[in-house]
C-alpha cells in the first residue's frame, strides 16, 4: 500500500520521535509511506489567525503535489497538520469568496489542485486501511499488564462534520489500537479534551493547566502511561511533561507516548530505536514491558 | 400516509434539585423518527412524571432554550431526532444530562446569568454614528461586509458552545465563544462607531482561547465562534494598550509568519526563542533535557526548495 507521507514540521524537529516511530511501523505493516516533494508547514493551526487566504493556499500546495504524485491520500502523523489541510480543503470548497481569493492568489504558481487529494491521520489509515487483524499478526511482545490512557485530544475529533471518521464524544480507535498490543487501553474522562498546546503560545500558564487536566485525569482513572496522536499534543504532554509537575508541584508523571511508539514496541522495537523518552522508559521496565 | 414505525427507547435522565442533589431517572417511551428530544420530554412531563423540569420553546432551533447534552454531546434538544441518536450510538438507551459549567437549578435546567453577563460584557448592538441616529444620514452596508457578519449574526444564545469550552473553566478572563461570536459581529460592522472600545473589550480575551474546536463541533447554528477568535486576533496589531496575554500572542505569531516565510517550515527553535525570549527558552530546554529530549532540540526540517513560491502564496513578492 503506497500512501503520500507528510510528516509536518513538528515531526521533523522536537517531536522527531512521531516521525521515526511511524516509519518504523508502517515498514513493518507494509505500508509505503512516500513523503511529499517539497513540502511545505500547514500553519501549525495559527497561521489561519494571521493570513486565511494564504493559509488555504499553503495547505493546498502540499495536496497538489499529492495529486502530482498520483495519488489521493495524504496520511500525517500530526492531529493539527490533519486538521489545517482538511480545514483548508472544507474552506476552499465550501466559502466561495475564499476560494475566489485563493485562485487569485496562486495564479502563476505551479499549484493546481483538482479538490481529489485529501489529509488523513496515520489511526486512520491504521485501523480502516491496514486492520486490527493485520496489525495483531506482526505484535511479537504483548504488552500485556500495561494499563494506556488513550488521549485523542481536539483536532483529530473535531469539527466532527469535517474530520468525520469517528463519533467526537465517543471515539475508540486509539483503544481498539492499544487492545491489539495486548495491553489494557484505558478510557478516561479527559480523554477528549485540549492538551492546552495552542494556548501555549498566549496564555502559557493556562496552556499547563489543561495539560495537567489530562495528565491527571488518566492518573485519576489508573494508567500507567498514555498514548496520543498528535506532534504537538508530543510537545505539550511528552516533552514539556516535567513543567507542568513542577507547576502543580504533583509527585508524579504520567509519560506521554505517540500512538505508534506504543504499537512499535508490541512490534519488538527497542525504546531507543523508537525513540521512546525517559519518563515513559521508567515507566515501562517498572511494569516488566521492557 | 402510512403510519412511521414506532420503536421503544429508554431515556435515563440525570436529575437534580437542591434538596437533594443529583439522581438518575429512567423513562420508557415509543417514539418514531421523527420524534425530537423536546417532544420526548414533554411527553414524560404530561404523561408519566409531571416533576421532571427542563426548558424549550420554540421547537424550531431558534430560541436556543433547549441546550442539554444528549449521550455527552452538548445539542439543542428540538433539533435532535431521538432515533437519530439511537441509530449514531447503535443504542436505544440515551443519556440526558444538564449542560455542562452552568450551575444547575433543577432537573435540566441551568442559571444562565453568568452567560448573560458575558454577552451583555460584548455590548451585544450597534452603536451607529449620530447623524445616523438623527436621521440626516444613511449607513448602507456592502454586500461583502453583509456576507463576513452574517454567520457570526446568527448567534441565538443558547450557551452550548460554552457548556463545551474548556479555556472558560480555566480562565475567568475568557468571555467565551459565543461572547466572542456576538462581538466579532459588531467589531467587524462597518457601521459601528466603537470600535476601539469592543478591541479593549475583545482583544486581550481572544488569545485566551485555546483553538480546541469545540464550538464548531457543537454550535447548532454552525456559527465557528472559534473563527470569530481568529479573526478578532487580527485586530491586535491595530490595538495599541495590548496586554502581556495579547503581546506574547501576537509575537508567537509573528514569529510563526516569519518562519514559514522565510523557509516555508516552523523552525520551532526560532519561534520559541522569539516568542518567548531567551531565558524562558533556557527555562523550558531544562525541563525537555529532564525528559530526555534534548537530543532532539536541533533537529530542524530542510527549507522548502521553492521559497519563491512560498512567498507568492503568502501574498509576498
Amino acid at each position: 500500500m503506497k500512501i503520500a507521507y507528510y510528516p509536518g514540521c513538528a515531526a521533523h524537529g522536537l517531536s522527531k520521535d512521531v516521525d521515526i516511530a511511524t516509519r518504523k511501523v508502517a515498514e513493518v505493516l507494509g505500508v509505503e509511506l512516500v513523503e511529499v516533494p517539497d513540502w511545505n508547514c500547514c500553519g501549525g493551526g495559527f497561521y489561519d489567525e494571521y493570513n486565511e487566504v494564504g493559509h488555504v493556499a499553503l495547505n493546498l500546495r502540499n495536496l497538489s503535489q499529492v495529486e502530482k504524485m498520483g495519488l489521493q491520500k495524504m496520511v500525517t502523523p500530526c492531529s493539527v497538520c490533519l486538521h489545517s489541510h482538511r480545514l483548508a480543503t472544507y474552506k476552499y470548497k465550501e466559502d466561495k469568496d475564499i476560494k475566489k481569493k485563493v485562485e487569485k492568489r496562486l495564479e502563476g504558481t505551479s499549484v493546481k489542485y483538482d479538490g481529489k487529494a485529501d489529509a488523513e491521520h496515520i489511526v486512520w489509515v491504521l485501523i480502516r486501511d491496514v486492520g486490527l487483524e493485520n496489525i495483531k499478526k506482526h505484535v511479537k511482545k504483548p504488552l500485556t499488564g500495561l494499563r494506556v490512557g488513550t488521549y485523542y485530544g481536539c483536532q483529530m475529533l473535531r469539527p466532527e462534520q469535517i474530520m468525520g471518521f469517528e463519533k467526537a464524544y465517543s471515539p475508540t480507535s486509539l483503544s481498539e489500537l492499544v487492545a491489539v498490543t495486548g495491553a489494557t487501553p484505558v478510557p478516561f474522562p479527559t480523554m477528549t479534551s485540549c492538551c492546552g498546546f495552542p494556548l501555549i503560545g498566549s496564555n502559557p500558564k493556562g496552556a499547563l493547566k489543561l495539560a495537567f487536566n489530562v495528565l491527571n485525569g488518566a492518573k485519576q482513572s489508573g494508567a500507567d502511561l498514555v498514548i496520543h496522536p498528535c506532534s504537538l499534543c508530543h510537545l505539550q504532554l511528552d516533552s514539556l511533561q516535567l513543567k507542568v509537575k513542577a507547576e502543580f508541584n504533583v509527585n508524579w508523571t504520567m509519560p506521554a507516548i505517540y500512538v505508534t511508539q506504543l504499537l512499535g514496541l508490541s512490534f519488538g522495537f527497542s525504546p531507543e530505536e523508537i525513540g521512546i523518552g525517559k519518563l515513559a522508559i521508567e515507566v515501562l521496565r517498572s511494569k516488566g514491558v521492557i | 400516509m402510512a403510519q412511521s414505525q414506532e420503536e421503544e427507547v429508554i431515556l435515563k435522565v440525570k436529575r437534580f434539585n437542591p434538596e437533594r442533589g443529583f439522581w438518575w431517572a429512567e423513562y420508557k417511551l415509543k417514539v418514531d423518527k421523527f420524534t425530537q428530544f423536546t417532544e420526548a420530554l414533554r411527553r414524560i412531563k404530561s404523561e408519566q412524571d409531571p416533576t421532571l423540569s427542563y426548558r424549550a420553546s420554540c421547537h424550531m432551533a431558534v430560541c436556543g432554550s433547549c441546550g442539554m447534552k444528549i449521550n455527552g454531546e452538548p445539542r439543542l434538544a428540538c433539533k435532535t431526532l431521538v432515533l437519530d441518536v439511537a441509530k449514531k450510538y447503535n443504542n436505544n438507551v440515551i443519556i440526558i444530562e444538564p449542560m455542562d459549567y452552568f450551575k444547575p437549578i433543577k432537573d435540566l435546567i441551568v442559571d444562565w446569568d453568568e452567560f448573560y453577563e458575558r454577552m451583555f460584557k460584548v455590548k451585544p448592538r450597534l452603536y451607529q454614528a449620530k447623524e445616523v441616529l438623527e436621521g440626516k444620514a444613511e449607513h448602507r452596508l456592502k454586500p461583502e461586509d453583509q456576507r463576513e457578519l452574517w454567520k457570526f449574526a446568527q448567534c441565538i444564545w443558547c450557551g452550548l458552545c460554552v457548556s463545551a469550552c474548556p479555556a472558560v473553566v480555566i480562565d475567568q478572563q475568557f468571555l467565551g465563544p459565543a461572547a466572542h461570536a456576538k462581538g466579532y459581529r459588531f467589531l467587524a460592522d462597518p457601521r459601528d462607531t466603537i470600535t476601539e472600545e469592543r478591541m479593549k473589550i475583545l482583544i486581550d480575551s481572544s488569545w485566551r482561547c485555546t483553538y480546541c474546536y469545540q464550538c464548531f463541533n457543537v454550535c447548532p447554528r454552525d456559527i465557528e465562534p472559534v473563527t470569530a477568535i481568529k479573526k478578532t486576533r487580527s485586530f491586535t496589531k491595530l490595538y495599541k494598550d495590548k496586554s502581556e496575554v495579547a503581546e506574547i500572542g501576537e509575537r508567537h505569531i509573528e514569529a510563526i509568519h516569519e518562519s514559514i516565510s522565510k523557509t516555508g517550515k516552523l523552525q520551532e527553535a526560532e519561534v520559541y526563542v522569539k516568542a518567548y525570549g531567551v531565558l524562558q527558552s533556557l527555562i523550558d530546554l531544562v525541563y525537555m533535557s529532564g525528559a530526555g529530549k534534548l537530543k532532539y532540540m536541533l533537529v530542524q526540517s530542510k527549507p522548502v526548495q521553492n521559497i519563491k513560491e512560498i512567498k507568492k502564496i503568502l501574498g509576498g513578492e
